[in-house]
């Protein structure tokens, strides 16, 4: 899941950040309402998280400009502005959520977790296909009871093709949605996190879960619970 | 009664009761006096024609009761009377109707002025009596011998007439004044009630308007265009109030937001940082640490800013005037911050002249510098210039710095001295909390000096100026 983080203190982006990617989230971070409407109209997110109090452009007039330009992507007020008004006003902006500073970084995590699905147009938290039960509030993988150890961005990887399970998902869109700085990406990496995914998962070499569609990318097939 | 309609109605109704009584009584004694003297010519007039009636001679004293002004003492209902005494007090005549035996009272003036008195008639009837002493007329027709005395014997002629009429016209006139003040009274008891409560309207108006104000809604005005001569100052103090009232709600509500996003940002920082380090522990690292530290640092700097304030506005701030060298003070400010002068590529140029003196207190003296040198150099673009110097004019003498302006507009310059105001919304130097020149100014009051800032071109002005009153 490919999140935007649109804070001006250093600190929070340097916090938010590092506790979002240990999570398992790709984070882009900007500073200032300009790069970050950029940012938003550059890139697909799924979800924004986005301060009011921003320098160069405000918070509500970069949220009402990607809402003016049909921008779909969730998107979570965070701020320190507490009245009733300011939070009408975020919401009626377009915002989906929004969340007070000071506040629990478990709760930032739960409602970013919240919306993420919600793009999947999914309320429950648990995806069970095939044997396998994913619990994404508790981020546990389950296959026929026994619990699969993965780490954050292998459970982000399986949860994002479980989601989208039965549609293509290019290695692009993989990269895209999980990985947030393309730095760290090699022209194997999607590859390789594929196959250690379909390792931990555990079926028949001929039969994997995971399946490789050529030139295009890889699926999961609907299956039964 | 505690209302101002209320006491002033029955103020002006009693009023009104009081002078219409006061009136009525005055007319009903000229009146009554009227009618007495009148009754007391014809009664005169009487008297005098039963004195005409008595007559002397040599025989003695004799009473013609034959006229034909006699019957009114004659008839059966309601005679009047009158009785004649010689000098030795046995009645030489008395009228039919005192029945023979009963005698009037004596009382005596003269033929030209009678005593008149009231009387009770021997019916029972009040009355009106006319007594006098006379000397009665010759008689004509009993020729006297020659050379004999003039006939001089005095006689008392008292004669009582029932006064009713005169009693029914007195007791109208009382019946009249009577009810038409009890009308007047009830008239004036609602007339009065709704002048003074027209004449009140635009006080009940303005206690209206006043009971619609709260701190809610301190943005409403009193109307004062349609607004009474006597009320109008009051109105126009009381907007003055309200307006003062209101723009200082509206700061203390600023104000409030301003110290909860301040110290919102901070605790939020420290509440990630500490939670997210908790999370995943192995994360945590001595650059963990230091920002923990810093959050600290910048909120004791609040904390330190808004006390230092409250102290200075609350007069708790102790001087300890001396004789301060200007030149010395600023250079021993702006030492310390010279590498950042340097690093910004900034052009300092300070023209104190070294004989500038003030006397005042110089810890305080040295915080304003700081502050208005720290200031300048943060919010001076790269390549810019400040420049301090001291100014002197008919008031005292300022001191005054220059910087380059970074982006101040006119309209930003109200705001300068107001806690926590940062030309950027977003406040994003977590450097500073916006509380250096309020503090600056707050303290310059406290030395009984004035600081200001003005927009000169580019150029921000800032000026610390001596006698402040």
């Amino acid at each position: 899941m490919r999140l935007l983080l649109i804070e001006d203190s250093a600190r929070l982006q340097a916090s938010i950040g590092r506790g979002l990617r240990k999570a398992g989230y790709a984070v882009d971070i900007s500073g200032d309402g300009e790069e970050g409407l950029w940012l938003a109209e550059s890139n697909e997110y799924d979800t924004i998280i986005l301060d009011l109090m921003l320098p160069k452009l405000d918070g509500l007039t970069v949220l009402r400009s990607l809402r003016e330009k049909q921008n779909g992507s969730h998107v979570l007020i965070l701020t320190a502005k507490v009245t009733v008004e300011n939070r009408v006003n975020g919401l009626q902006a377009g915002a989906d959520d929004y969340l007070i500073k000071p506040f629990a970084f478990e709760e930032l995590l739960a409602r970013v977790q919240a919306l993420c699905r919600r793009s999947y147009q999914r309320k429950n938290p648990r995806i069970e296909f095939h044997g396998l039960e994913i619990d994404t509030a508790a981020r546990v993988v389950l296959r026929r009871g026994r619990t699969i150890e993965l780490t954050p961005r292998e459970f982000m990887l399986l949860e994002y093709l479980a989601q989208r399970r039965g549609q293509v998902v290019s290695r692009a869109e993989i990269e895209a949605h999980l990985y947030s700085d393309t730095a760290e990406l090699m022209s194997n990496t999607v590859d390789s996190a594929i196959c250690i995914l379909r390792k931990k998962i555990g079926r028949a070499e001929n039969d994997p879960l995971i399946q490789t569609r050529r030139g295009m990318g890889y699926i999961i097939e609907n299956g039964p619970a | 009664m505690n209302s101002i309609q209320g006491r002033l109605t029955f103020t002006i109704g009693a009023l009104c009761c009081a002078l219409w009584c006061v009136g009525s009584v005055a007319v009903y004694l000229a009146v009554w006096a009227g009618l007495v003297s009148q009754f007391d010519l014809a009664l005169k007039t009487d008297i005098q024609a039963l004195a005409n009636m008595t007559e002397q001679s040599e025989a003695g004293l004799k009473f013609d009761s034959s006229g034909e002004f006699m019957p009114k003492f004659q008839r059966e209902d309601h005679p009047d009377y009158f009785q004649l005494w010689e000098t030795d007090g046995s009645t030489l005549y008395r009228s039919s109707s005192l029945n023979g035996d009963r005698d009037l009272p004596q009382r005596m003036g003269t033929l030209a002025a009678p005593r008149f008195w009231n009387v009770i008639l021997p019916d029972g009837q009040n009355g009106r009596a006319a007594g006098i002493r006379f000397v009665p007329k010759e008689d004509e027709d009993t020729p006297r011998i020659n050379g004999t005395l003039p006939l001089d014997k005095e006689v008392t002629l008292v004669a009582a007439f029932h006064r009713a009429e005169l009693d029914q016209r007195l007791s109208y006139l009382a019946f009249v004044l009577l009810s038409v003040g009890a009308v007047l009274a009830a008239a004036a008891a609602v007339v009065v009630r709704a002048v003074v409560r027209h004449g009140l309207l635009p006080l009940s108006a303005l206690a209206d308007r006043a009971q619609r104000i709260d701190a809610s809604s301190l943005q409403l005005r009193f109307p004062f265009d349609k607004m009474p001569a006597e009320l109008l100052p009051i109105v126009l103090r009381l907007n003055n109030l309200l307006s003062r009232i209101e723009n200082s709600f509206t700061r203390e509500r600023r104000f409030s937001a301003d110290v909860a996003h301040e110290l919102r940002t901070p605790i939020a920082e420290l509440r990630t940082l500490a939670e997210v380090a908790l999370k995943w522990p192995e994360e945590i690292n001595e650059a963990t640490l230091k920002e923990a530290l810093a959050i600290a640092l910048q909120m004791e700097s609040i904390a330190t800013g808004l006390l230092a304030l409250a102290r200075c506005e609350n007069g708790l701030v102790s001087l300890h005037p001396e004789k301060i060298g200007l030149d010395a003070l600023v250079r021993e400010v702006y030492q310390p911050l010279e590498a950042r002068a340097r690093a910004k590529q900034i052009a300092v140029s300070l023209e104190v002249p070294k004989d500038a003196c003030w006397f005042t207190d110089r810890t305080i003296l040295r915080s304003i510098f700081t502050n208005l040198v720290s200031n300048a150099l943060d919010h001076t673009p790269s390549g810019g210039a400040i420049k301090a110097r001291i100014e002197k004019n008919q008031t005292g003498e300022r001191f005054v710095i220059l910087n380059s302006s970074n982006g101040l507009a006119p309209e930003d310059m109200p705001h300068m001295f107001e806690r926590f105001w940062q030309k950027d919304a977003a406040r994003s130097s977590s450097d500073h909390c916006g509380l250096g020149l309020s503090l600056a100014r707050a303290y310059a009051q406290s030395l009984d000096m004035k600081l200001d800032a003005t927009l000169n071109h580019a150029e921000v002005v800032f000026t610390l100026s001596t006698g402040r009153r």
